[in-house]
């Protein structure tokens, strides 16, 4: 994560400075943007969650107490605005797609990784959510947990939920280990 | 049954992790910026609680002061 920004920027974010709110964005916006990517998977969407995370963090600034991490803040903003994208997503998605457009490595069985990514975007998504930041991008569950704002015991509960359905899923889709 | 390593390999083989987090592919700030001047528009709830407000005092004029006193 970046430096914090000078305690002048913040608040002058505080007071609704268009330019510190810039020197904001541009400072953190590759950070926020690849937490964003990790969780939703689809660049596209992470563009519009990176806007609609910074637009909250634009609203909510009212809220934010300049002695505390900006990064951490706006982090545990983009995470919500990743979480309600997932949930809009899992809502829209009646019939399992592959969505997912980070490139599966070359050589591999296209419609059995159709079937493991189908399962995962089946999962609900705050169990999504934390299987893809703790299962396929191994981020530290401190990390998760701080994001979410949730205890770490609540980010292992969820993995170990994330887990027994994804594992029940793909037996029944008769997914063998690759 | 997969147990857990198999069942991360396996997760990882079709959900590859990102790699190295880029900047994204274009400008975003333009995009926040009309975001953020972007007038609020009121939501379906606003447009309800409003147009109960109206009815009700079309139906009980009497209520008005009530109204105002409480809104």
């Amino acid at each position: 994560m970046p430096g914090e920004p000078a305690a002048e920027t913040l608040r002058r974010f505080v007071l609704g400075d268009e330019t510190a709110f810039e020197q904001l964005f541009r400072q953190f916006e590759r950070d926020v943007y690849g937490w964003i990517l990790r969780i939703v998977r689809d660049p596209a969407a992470a563009d519009d969650v990176l806007v609609d995370a910074f637009w909250r963090a634009y609203r909510g600034r009212a809220q934010f107490d300049p002695d505390r991490s900006f990064g951490a803040w706006v982090r545990r903003i983009a995470t919500n605005a990743a979480l309600d994208h997932l949930r809009t997503a899992s809502r829209r998605r009646e019939a399992p797609p592959a969505d997912d457009t980070v490139p599966a490595p070359a050589g591999s069985n296209r419609d059995t990784q159709d079937a493991i990514a189908g399962a995962f975007r089946r999962l609900p998504a705050d169990l999504q959510f934390v299987a893809a930041l703790a299962l396929v991008e191994e981020q530290p569950y401190a990390d998760i947990a701080d994001a979410l704002g949730i205890p770490v015991g609540t980010v292992k509960s969820r993995v170990f939920r994330a887990t027994r359905m994804l594992r029940e899923e793909l037996a029944r889709l008769g997914v063998r280990p690759c | 049954m997969l147990n857990d390593q198999d069942l991360v390999r396996t997760l990882r083989s079709a959900l590859p992790p990102v790699a190295m987090p880029e900047p994204p592919s274009r400008d975003l700030w333009p995009h926040v910026v009309e975001r953020a001047r972007q007038r609020p528009s009121w939501s379906a709830a606003d447009w309800s609680a409003a147009a109960a407000v109206v009815i009700a005092l079309l139906m009980f004029p009497k209520w008005f002061w009530f109204l105002a006193y409480h809104l």
